[in-house]
């Protein structure tokens, strides 16, 4: 089913199911940077400047709502891909976005990029006017780093945890050194479905790979797992998975998840996914370190103190990426895209059990032809899984049953 | 004369040939004609360097790369940049960073909706990492790939071998 309306510029998709079985569908349309800049500011001024849309679905999937646009202001948001807008819901019915969104600093009247957070509690159709997460510095790193950018708070993320509270987290440049390319991570949390957040926080003062968007979900007990990527010693940059208390405590500290070491000075540009049931965690990752690039699947056991990584998940592709993963009862749920042979890029998806054995072959998406990619999946209240992807410029959905 | 060498730039640009000479506009290039462009570069090696205004490593390798290309440039080798940003009308945002950070390098700047369509025209593998430099020799066939910032003297042994 095609989710965005003809005519947009539809991608970085997300999605969330809450505890009533409702599904919000969140994407991100670039119609916006069609149109020449506004010259509202002689400095240097980033894309991407986009807008930001949510949809729900309150009968499983079958039909959804008109989209709403969640941001004020058209453009306001700096959506891709790369730093995709995340949604969550909360047990009371309330959605949440956070995005990266672009602003001006106060003082030094250049660009930057902040964290901003909205809710809606009305069941999606309209949203609140966002609020900024992100403290601003007087940071100005705009003639060294990140081409004009006077600080940075982006690549984030965001959960909800079965206690109702909501964290957000993002990469921070406040500390960065003009000889370093690593960042910090920062979060901020809310206990009272949104209505007020935390002063945020650093949890990780650097060597967090600044262009490696975060990834975070929360298990039965509210705690918060987190996958990142660090940049270590001459540059090798694993796949990592963090844990913290519902307080916010870190209480695992950053662990690989294994596979072939991946020394890159550059920007890897792949996020570390993570899904957990009990004391499992399940994580993914694209890495370049591998023979033939791809993704890497690893599970821990012990809560996140180890992980025994599977290796490539598609061993006859000639590159896979973007993996996303999802638990649903005794289910996991890995999908990908990848290009096998001459063929464009695809999504494949596949199942496995609770303890990361591969159940069934890897399947090829059935989808238009031409190229499908960027999927993100999240567990049905019925046990089943629902996907989104990108397709052209438009968003679609579909429901996976694992056998 | 300034007439002359617009006209030629122009000209230049219009065949898909950069000029050996930098310090021309960001180019919007989509596949089909960064295909074409490539085709009637036979005969330069070029050094081809994927490249984004918000990645630190390929900010910090872009004036390694202009230093090392010019040292060999009556070898007939040439740099050219694909800034992979998010596309702009008239690739406005990378001409505004180029022109301030880098006004010798000349780049083109990806107009279509993913990264990957630029570099599957000559690498379908592509993992979307950036920088990526690839070595395509005077047949116009990839002969190396980069990933990551290299040093300036990595990069000046690599082309050597190649020379």
């Amino acid at each position: 089913m095609g989710l965005s309306p003809e005519g947009q510029k539809a991608s970085a998709p997300d999605i969330a199911v809450n505890s009533k079985g409702d599904i919000a569908v969140l994407w991100v349309d670039r119609s916006p940077q069609d149109k020449p800049a506004d010259g509202g500011h002689n400095h240097d001024r980033h894309l991407a400047v986009t807008d930001v849309y949510v949809a729900i679905s309150k009968d499983g999937g079958n039909t959804f709502s008109t989209p709403t646009k969640v941001n004020t202001s058209s453009g306001a948001v700096w959506g891709q891909q790369l730093s995709r807008p995340r949604i969550v819901g909360t047990p009371n019915g309330s959605w949440h976005v956070a995005y990266s969104a672009n602003d001006i600093h106060p003082k030094l009247n250049k660009t930057l990029l902040t964290t901003h957070y909205t809710r809606s509690i009305d069941g999606g159709r309209s949203f609140e006017s966002p609020k900024r997460l992100s403290s601003i510095t007087d940071q100005d790193m705009s003639d060294v780093i990140h081409g004009g950018f006077a600080s940075a708070a982006a690549f984030g993320t965001m959960t909800s945890a079965p206690d109702g509270s909501v964290h957000v987290y993002w990469i921070d440049t406040r500390h960065m050194k003009p000889d370093s390319d690593s960042g910090a991570l920062y979060g901020s949390a809310s206990r009272d479905d949104g209505k007020t957040f935390t002063t945020d926080k650093q949890l990780i003062d650097t060597s967090v790979c600044p262009c490696c968007q975060l990834t975070a979900v929360a298990n039965s007990k509210s705690e918060i797992i987190m996958g990142s990527r660090q940049v270590e010693k001459d540059s090798f940059r694993p796949a990592t998975v963090m844990t913290l208390s519902r307080l916010g405590k870190v209480t695992n500290e950053r662990q690989s998840i294994g596979g072939a070491p991946w020394q890159i000075n550059g920007c890897p540009l792949k996020p570390t996914v993570v899904a957990v049931h009990d004391s499992k965690i399940f994580a993914a990752s694209h890495s370049g370190g591998e023979a033939t690039p791809g993704v890497i699947f690893s599970v821990s056991n012990d809560g996140g103190k180890s992980f025994k990584p599977r290796g490539i998940v598609h061993p006859s592709a000639a590159v896979s990426d973007a993996p996303t993963i999802t638990v649903n009862g005794s289910r996991v749920l890995l999908a990908w895209h990848a290009k096998v042979g001459s063929a464009p890029r695809r999504v494949y998806y596949r199942f496995y059990s609770l303890s990361g054995e591969p159940i069934g072959e890897i399947q090829e998406l059935d989808s238009a032809p031409g190229v499908s990619q960027f999927p993100v999946t999240a567990a049905r209240s019925d046990g089943s899984f629902q996907l989104l992807w990108q397709q052209a410029d438009r968003i679609w959905s579909t429901t996976l049953t694992a056998k | 004369m300034k007439a002359l060498r617009g006209f030629l730039i122009i000209g230049l640009l219009i065949c898909g040939i950069h000029p050996l000479s930098a310090a021309v506009p960001a180019k919007p290039i989509n596949a089909a004609d960064f295909k074409s462009a490539l085709a009637s570069s036979r005969g330069k090696i070029i050094v081809l360097n994927f490249w984004a205004t918000w990645c630190v490593p390929c900010l910090r390798e872009v004036p390694d790369l202009l230093a090392v290309t010019n040292e060999v440039k009556g070898s007939g080798v040439v740099l050219i940049g694909v800034a992979v940003d998010d596309p702009s009308p008239g690739a406005t945002e990378v001409e505004r960073f180029r022109k301030r950070y880098f006004p010798e390098f000349f780049t083109y700047a990806r107009q279509g909706s993913e990264m990957d369509e630029l570099a599957s025209v000559i690498d379908p593998t592509w993992n979307e990492v950036v920088p990526t430099t690839y070595l395509i020799d005077r047949n116009g066939k990839v002969v190396r790939r980069i990933q990551g910032k290299k040093s300036t003297q990595e990069f000046r042994q690599i082309i050597k071998d190649i020379l």
